[in-house]
């Protein structure tokens, strides 16, 4: 399986083929990445999301945010996924809209579609694809809050008072309802019942990703038998590629394009997720040694990579000796094994091949300034 | 089309007093219903009953059942433009008080005539049960949700599967199957169901127990129907999770429906239920707001997915909206009466009836019908609503005011007033052995006690 994964990583085709190149570890960052977007974002005209707004607006959130200031001091985490919305470090958070804009400008309109008129795009894009974006959006944040919710039963002391636990639980149970619930009304309104399934099935696959993604790789999982390669892939497109993906083809439906436009698009959205997934994994193993390493999830790919690669034997003798004596993890020393290890390199390689693969499919687009821009955030992907 | 919420001034609940003799004809007439009340009525007499209800602060419950509108709450219990016949309903713009009180009476009487003359002329003894009348179409009901949840993964597949045991009553499936012949065959059609009507059954039941997974969450319940609840025994994380996966396979069935009519209908059920558990977290100050906003709230936590669902399987049959607009209305005063009752039956049943214990709203800080109809008689209960019954001591003492009141009368009769205007818009419908159960089923609803 692994030799597998690892035969179809023709890393650097592209730097070959001499239209880029991709090094590695460069010292570009992640400001490289805010260019990238903000870029972008000027492409697609007006990139603030009207359908969040309004939710963000609605009566039903502003009553939430009201309530979540009782949760601070405690350790509920709608509390750092509020904070999130307002501070986006990551400059993240709106990325999948603006792929989808950027990809439904990139295809221009359709010579299929009629009844659709040219004179509605604002900036190249039809209102439709416009409001696909958002419910996009609206469906990521849904479950960035719904993935804060905690189990009561294992509530101690140090989490804050449990009355406040579980008005945190039933804040961020309604709010993310809340969302899904225009989602859904918002699908609706794209007057198209083959998209409303296809984001459908999206939330589908979203909901077992993460369900995969808590329920199997948690902390204790580290010492069972681990995940393999291909399985971590197809997990990882559950939770972090299928609404990208099926967003994307589905923009492409709402213009009218055709099933290769649309299989174009799944195929870009599918590969530039999964090499952003890998390139946020991949942070606490490329940056520079400053400081205490910051705790790292055991089912980042590096990890899952490395345990993969050195077998569960060594993996455990290594779990064990980046244990200290208090029982806890000591991450730096975790850190050295991983780098020491092959799991880090695979991991790039993974990175990069979907980098490319992203790269490979948008060109069946036509020059644009879009697919330019489309072609930066793929590439900004793999730089680290 | 978004809809607006709440209209202050719109519809403003004025007090309407019943005379006697509009009781007496009320009491004569709806024999069945009549019974009925006295089962709520333990220690009262017939005219006592009556008293009760005629010099209840000025204010009787038919006011508060003009007060929930459809949809934007601005209209009674019947919808003026579609209905020419129920005008009545604009008396709450009419100044003229004397008039409107008659309207009102005459509105009231003629639902229960109706189904009267029915029963004559187009059936012959007894009105069929429901039950058994939707069982043929309800038996693969659950075998086709599990098959809508196909998953890979065990565990979740299984948390999807655990309330679809076939011992819930499926009453919504019921409705819909129900509605759906009596539609087809007033459409002029056999009455067997189109594939999309019983895809619309299913879908109903999914997002019903959807939100009853997360409804247990934020609750925090611990049982239902006589199980412990997902959250209890898998946590709340994956009870969330496995609450929108049914979301998802319900959305994705009713997509492949392919109608975006009813993709759109049934959404705006989705919305509402968000918004009615919203509603749930305000209380409010004003009384007849407060009435006003458990009515609304009522609609949108339980009636919308019964209307909606019943406007669906309308929509896949017959284009009239007037046609519609009955089946919409059906299910939309069935979905409160039910409702109400449920509301009743918390401070009516013992504990293990319901599969929930006892005065469980009262516990979770929610003023349901007969508390706010027994804070008329006792206005002590006004300050523990506001605090949500939080102190010690609220739950037991707003209980005792609910038992001396004559709060679970009102709310019953108000659900009768509810099934009474279900069975005339029903009636509309031409007569079948499937629309007679629709009418036969607004009794069962009113008289059930689980």
């Amino acid at each position: 399986m692994l030799t597998a994964t690892l035969s179809r990583m023709p890393c650097l085709a592209l730097s070959s083929r001499g239209q880029r190149t991709l090094s590695l570890f460069s010292s570009s960052g992640s400001s490289n990445w805010s260019k990238v977007v903000s870029d972008a974002e000027k492409i697609v005209g007006y990139p603030t999301s009207f359908m969040s707004l309004r939710c963000l607006l609605s009566d039903e959130l502003s009553n939430v945010a009201m309530h979540v200031r009782k949760l601070v001091g405690t350790q509920h985490p709608l509390l750092n996924t509020a904070r999130g919305f307002v501070y986006d470090s990551k400059n993240s958070l709106q990325m999948r809209g603006l792929i989808v804009l950027l990809l439904s400008k990139a295809a221009g309109p359709s010579h299929a579609a009629s009844d659709l008129l040219a004179e509605d795009m604002v900036s190249g894009i039809y209102p439709s694809q416009r409001n696909l974006a958002e419910i996009t959006e609206l469906i990521h944040t849904a479950f960035l809050v719904h993935r804060g919710i905690v189990n009561l039963k294992e509530w101690t002391v140090s989490d804050g008072p449990l009355k406040d636990m579980q008005f945190g639980n039933k804040m961020a149970v309604l709010s993310g309802d809340f969302l899904l619930a225009n989602a859904c009304t918002g699908l609706a309104q794209l007057n198209d019942t083959k998209v409303v399934e296809l984001i459908s099935s999206a939330i589908g696959d979203l909901v077992q990703g993460i369900y995969h993604e808590n329920f199997n790789n948690t902390e204790e999982i580290g010492l069972t038998d681990g995940i393999n390669m291909a399985s971590w892939e197809e997990q990882t497109f559950l939770s972090h590629g299928s609404l990208l993906a099926k967003s994307c083809q589905a923009a492409m439906k709402l213009a009218r394009h055709d099933k290769e436009s649309q299989r174009v698009a799944y195929k870009y959205g599918k590969h530039l997720s999964l090499g952003h997934k890998l390139n946020s994994d991949l942070q606490p193993f490329v940056k520079g040694g400053m400081g205490e390493p910051a705790a790292f999830s055991l089912s980042t790919a590096p990890v899952v990579f490395h345990r993969q690669i050195v077998g569960q034997e060594r993996w455990h003798q290594q779990l064990q000796q980046a244990t200290t004596l208090r029982n806890q993890l000591d991450y730096s020393k975790l850190l050295a094994a991983v780098k020491s290890g092959k799991g880090v390199s695979t991991a790039v390689d993974l990175c990069c091949y979907h980098g490319n693969k992203a790269l490979e499919a948008i060109q069946a687009f036509p020059s644009s300034e879009a697919r330019s821009a489309l072609e930066n955030i793929a590439s900004a992907v793999t730089k680290f | 089309m978004k809809r607006h919420h709440s209209t202050p001034g719109c519809c403003f609940p004025f007090p309407v007093k019943y005379n006697l003799s509009q009781c007496t004809l009320l009491g004569n007439m709806a024999g069945p219903w009549w019974r009925q009340c006295r089962r709520w009525s333990t220690n009262c007499t017939t005219v006592s009953w009556f008293e009760t209800s005629w010099y209840l602060n000025g204010r009787s419950v038919s006011s508060f059942a003009s007060t929930l509108g459809r949809k934007s709450g601005c209209s009674g219990p019947l919808n003026e433009r579609h209905h020419p016949a129920s005008a009545a309903q604009t008396h709450s713009k009419t100044p003229n008080f004397t008039l409107s009180l008659i309207r009102h009476t005459s509105r009231f009487l003629y639902p229960t005539v109706q189904p009267c003359c029915c029963r004559t002329t187009h059936s012959d003894v007894k009105l069929k049960d429901p039950f058994t009348l939707a069982q043929k179409d309800l038996t693969s009901l659950y075998d086709d949700i599990k098959k809508e949840l196909f998953v890979s993964k065990d565990e979740l597949k299984f948390l999807c599967d655990y309330y679809f045991d076939g011992k819930g009553k499926a009453i919504r499936p019921m409705i819909v199957v129900l509605m759906a012949r009596a539609l087809n065959i007033h459409s002029n059609r056999a009455g067997d169901l189109l594939p999309g009507q019983r895809a619309i059954a299913m879908i109903t039941e999914m997002i019903h127990t959807a939100s009853l997974v997360h409804d247990d969450v934020i609750d925090g319940s611990d049982k239902r129907r006589g199980k412990r609840t997902i959250n209890e025994v898998w946590g709340e994380k994956k009870a969330i999770l496995a609450g929108d996966f049914i979301l998802s396979a319900a959305s994705m069935a009713l997509a492949r429906i392919g109608n975006i009519t009813v993709v759109k209908v049934l959404s705006q059920v989705i919305e509402d239920l968000v918004r009615g558990e919203f509603m749930q977290l305000g209380s409010k100050e004003n009384e007849n707001e407060r009435f006003k906003h458990y009515l609304e709230k009522t609609f949108k936590k339980t009636a919308s997915l019964i209307a909606n669902s019943c406007k669906a399987v309308s929509i896949l049959v017959n284009s009239d909206p007037e046609v519609q607009e009955i089946a919409y209305q059906y299910g939309r005063n069935v979905g409160i009466a039910f409702q109400l009752v449920d509301d009743i039956l918390d401070f009516t049943s013992g504990c293990n009836q319901l599969g929930k214990p006892t005065a469980a709203d009262l516990k979770l800080g929610l003023a349901t019908g007969p508390v706010l109809f027994a804070c008329q008689q006792f206005p002590e209960l006004h300050a523990m609503i506001m605090r949500r019954f939080s102190t010690k001591g609220d739950v037991d003492q707003a209980w005792q005011y609910v038992l001396k009141s004559d709060g679970v009368q009102q709310t019953s009769f108000l659900a009768q007033r509810y099934c009474q205007e279900a069975i005339r818009q029903i009636s509309m419908l031409r007569a079948s052995p499937e629309r007679d159960a629709l009418i036969r089923l607004t009794e069962m609803v009113l008289t059930r006690d689980k």
